[in-house]
Parts: structure tokens; sequence; C-alpha cells
């Protein structure tokens, strides 16, 4: 089978994400500058690890091009528009997830595929056309790829928010529409530093668990950006334009610094009220695994997901936890959190 | 993802698994591929065959903590009526409807002895 690529010499490059080394290599430049901006706080110019983590990004002209097909003994372990794997516009994408002989696939059809082997390290993603698509897609496939083949090295994700203050962590999980990044932006504006707008990493120190920063590009809705006066008057270059959220770096937009691993001290699920004032609601355990599991864990490989849920279980074993119902004292939530983690405001 | 998650209350009305008359013969093991975590008395289970995860409450904790294949329905009875303020009929009607969910949801596995 012949591919048709676009023939542009390999480029590699090497990243370094917590003792977890990476090295990431594509054929097509449309995929290599996504990932390079993606993981622009893990890039290494070496390695010290002799076995990588492997992603191989391949560019192809049409779904025809991809020289993978599923073998007859491949069985289906999920299907849908994306739900379950985020909330972001990409996201809603039909796909469909096999195991086909210890390896992974995601088949999002048009769009492209992964095939991750997780045994392996390596994860090789088909891309249809990439030259067409938002960076951002390409940073998704990219991190689906990552994340999967990270939590065999113990690394886990969790789709939330994450902020740090004096080595306390902060993490607000929820899906889009219930408050997540605006309050997330109230604690960050207000000297919270900054870990992730929505993968922070999780690992298992022993002991407890250990938060751990993964800064990206923090995307915002109009309506987040009107609520913000420094956001609403942000020039395009540090408020990056786009539909229909629009991006910035937290470094650029507010003095706190990207924040340091540290211990979680409080887990807040959030949701929207319309009422002048913001409250919190304590949160038993059971319940706050109960909401906290969806936003974590896809069961595809049983023994990595028994760890996982160990983890899970063990973060929230070590944090407070609460339901916040937002108000629209937006700007005041800090006076309402901040104590919790045993300072005054 | 809500259809991944079930509470296992103790009042349902699912068809008997268990026989009532075999009490002192019978013991459960837990299905290997379920994950389980105990948090302020209550159990989340996760299935890992499935991805479902399921809660349950005080008296569901104690049960499923005996369902190490050691104890049959009557001691797991026993130790409910020692636990809680329950009368033992009461007790033994709760405990029967809750393993016979467990069990068609494939959590337990029954054995007699």
């Amino acid at each position: 089978m012949t591919m048709q690529v676009i023939d542009q010499p390999m480029t590699e490059a090497l990243f370094s994400l917590y003792g977890t080394s990476v090295r990431y290599v594509t054929t097509s430049p449309f995929l290599a500058a996504p990932v390079n901006e993606l993981l622009r706080h893990f890039r290494r110019d070496s390695l010290d690890e002799s076995t990588p983590l492997a992603l191989c990004f391949h560019g192809v002209q049409t779904r025809a091009d991809i020289p993978w097909t599923l073998s007859l003994s491949a069985r289906r372990l999920a299907s849908g528009t994306g739900a379950a794997v985020g909330d972001r516009r990409e996201t809603n994408l039909p796909y469909q997830v096999f195991e086909d002989g210890g390896r992974l696939i995601a088949d999002f059809c048009d769009v492209g595929i992964l095939v991750i082997n997780s045994a392996q390290g390596r994860a090789d993603g088909y891309l249809i056309q990439p030259w067409t698509m938002h960076e951002s897609l390409i940073e998704y496939f990219f991190h689906l790829a990552l994340i999967e083949l990270m939590r065999r090295r113990g690394l886990y994700t969790i789709h939330a928010t994450a902020l740090e203050k004096n080595g306390r962590g902060i993490l607000i999980p929820g899906n889009s529409g219930r408050g997540k990044t605006t309050s997330f932006i109230s604690l960050l504006r207000s000297g919270y530093r900054y870990l992730s707008d929505d993968h922070p990493l999780l690992r298992d120190a022993g002991t407890h668990v250990d938060l751990l920063p993964f800064p990206i590009k923090i995307n915002v809705t109009e309506d987040t950006v009107a609520f913000f006066p420094e956001l609403r008057e942000a020039p395009d270059h540090l408020l990056h334009p786009g539909f229909p959220k629009r991006a910035f770096y937290a470094e650029k937009l507010y003095p706190a610094s990207i924040g340091d691993c540290c211990r979680p001290a409080l887990v807040l699920f959030p949701h929207v009220i319309d009422a002048p004032h913001s409250r919190l609601e304590p949160l038993s355990k059971p319940r706050a695994l109960e909401l906290l599991l969806p936003q974590a864990l896809l069961v595809y490989d049983a023994d990595v997901a028994r760890r996982e849920f160990q983890v899970l279980a063990k973060l929230l074993q070590q944090v407070d936890c609460y339901r916040l119902h937002f108000g629209r004292d937006i700007l005041d939530l800090p006076r309402l959190i901040t104590p919790l983690l045993g300072e005054v405001t | 993802m809500s259809d991944t998650h079930h509470v296992l209350s103790l009042q349902s009305t699912v068809t008997d698994l268990v026989d009532p008359g075999m009490l002192q013969q019978i013991v459960f093991h837990q299905n290997r591929d379920v994950q389980g975590t105990n948090m302020d008395g209550e159990t989340v289970l996760l299935d890992l065959s499935t991805g479902r995860y399921y809660t349950l409450n005080r008296v569901g904790s104690v049960i499923w903590e005996h369902c190490t294949g050691h104890h049959t329905i009557s001691d797991i009875r026993a130790v409910l009526c020692d636990r809680f303020d329950v009368a033992p009929e009461r007790a033994l009607d709760d405990l029967v409807s809750l393993v016979n969910q467990l069990v068609q949801e494939g959590l337990l596995q029954q054995e007699r002895r």
C-alpha cells in the first residue's frame, strides 16, 4: 500500500514530563507546531531515559491511505460523540475505541485514527489532511495518545482546572458550562498560581497523591471574558482571537507564575446558580468520588484502571470536597475559597 | 456517563437468585474484576470489565466486606444484627435483596459449600 503523504523530512521533538521521557516524531510540519506548543514547558534537548514513550504522527491524504485495518478479532470498547473524552469542541467528533491485539485503536472516522500500544509505550497517529485542521484538534489527538501512554507510567490526568497557593492545590473538575473556568480565573487573578486549565496530572507518591502542573493555553468563551475587566480589555496579541473560545497564556496576563508540584488540599465541584452570592456545601468523599470518576477514568486497561481508581480514592482521602454553588459574585470567589486553605484573605 | 453509576439500595425487588432455604450453605466471593474502596463507611465499587461503578451504603458496605468466601448468609445476618439496630427478619430480607442485586450485576459470585 502506498501512503499519500506529503513527503517532508522527519522532525523530532523531545520532552520530559516528571521523569517520563517522550520522543515525538512527525513527517508533517502541520503536526509538529501544535505539539511543540502543547508541551512547550516540557521541551528538552536530550533525554536521559533510554526507552522514552514514542509518539509518531503522520499526515495522510485520505482515509484509504492509513496503513492500518482492524483485525477480525478487534473488540469494540466504546463509541460515541465525544462526551466521554472531554468537553472541548474538538471532542464532538464521532469515535469508536477498539482493543485489537493488545493495541488500543481510537477511530475518529474521517478525521483520523490513533493506534496506541501501551505495553510498548508507542502511539501512532494518522490524521487525514492535517493541513486543514485547527491546531487545537491536533493538540487534542496528541494529548489523547500521550495520556493513555502516561497512565502506564503512573501519571494520570483528570478533566479539571487546577491551581496552587503556598504549596496547596485546588482541583475544580467538571464539564463545560458549570463555572469551572470562570471560578478558576477568579482565583488565578487573585494570586493563585497556575497548574492547568484542563489536564493537570496526578501521581501516586506513596503516602499521598501529588498534583503536577500541565500548563497549557487557557481557553475562554466570550461569556467568561465579559466577567473579568483585564480580559475584556486585553489586546489580541494577549487574548488570541478564536471561535467559540479565545485563548491566552496565564503567565502573560497575570503576575503569578506557573505553580509547582503540590499536595492537593481542596476539590470543588462547581455549578452556576442564579443568586447574588456563592456558597459552599461540604461533600462526602463517596459523593465526591462519584462525581470525580466520570472526569477521570476511562476503563480500557483493567490493571491500569485499577491503579488509577486507587489513586483517585487516595486523592479524595487527603482533600476536603465541596460543591460550589457559584453565584454572581464571581470576582469575590477568593474570599470564599482562600480561608479553606487556612489562610486569611 | 450517568448510565455507568448505580446506587445499590436494599429495597429493590429483583428476581431471587439466592435460595432462601440455603442460608447456611451459600457463601459469596467478590468478583476479581471489581475494585472497591471504602470511604466514610460507604463503598464505591468499579467493575473493571464494564466500567460501571456502584455505591453501597453503610449496611451494604458491611455486607460487601463479608463476601470473602468465608461467611454464609446466616453469618452475615448475625453481623448485621450485631452492628445495626435491626430485627433479624428485616436484616435477612435486606441482605438477600442486596446480594441478589450484586450477583445479578456480576459483582458477586455465589458458591455452595
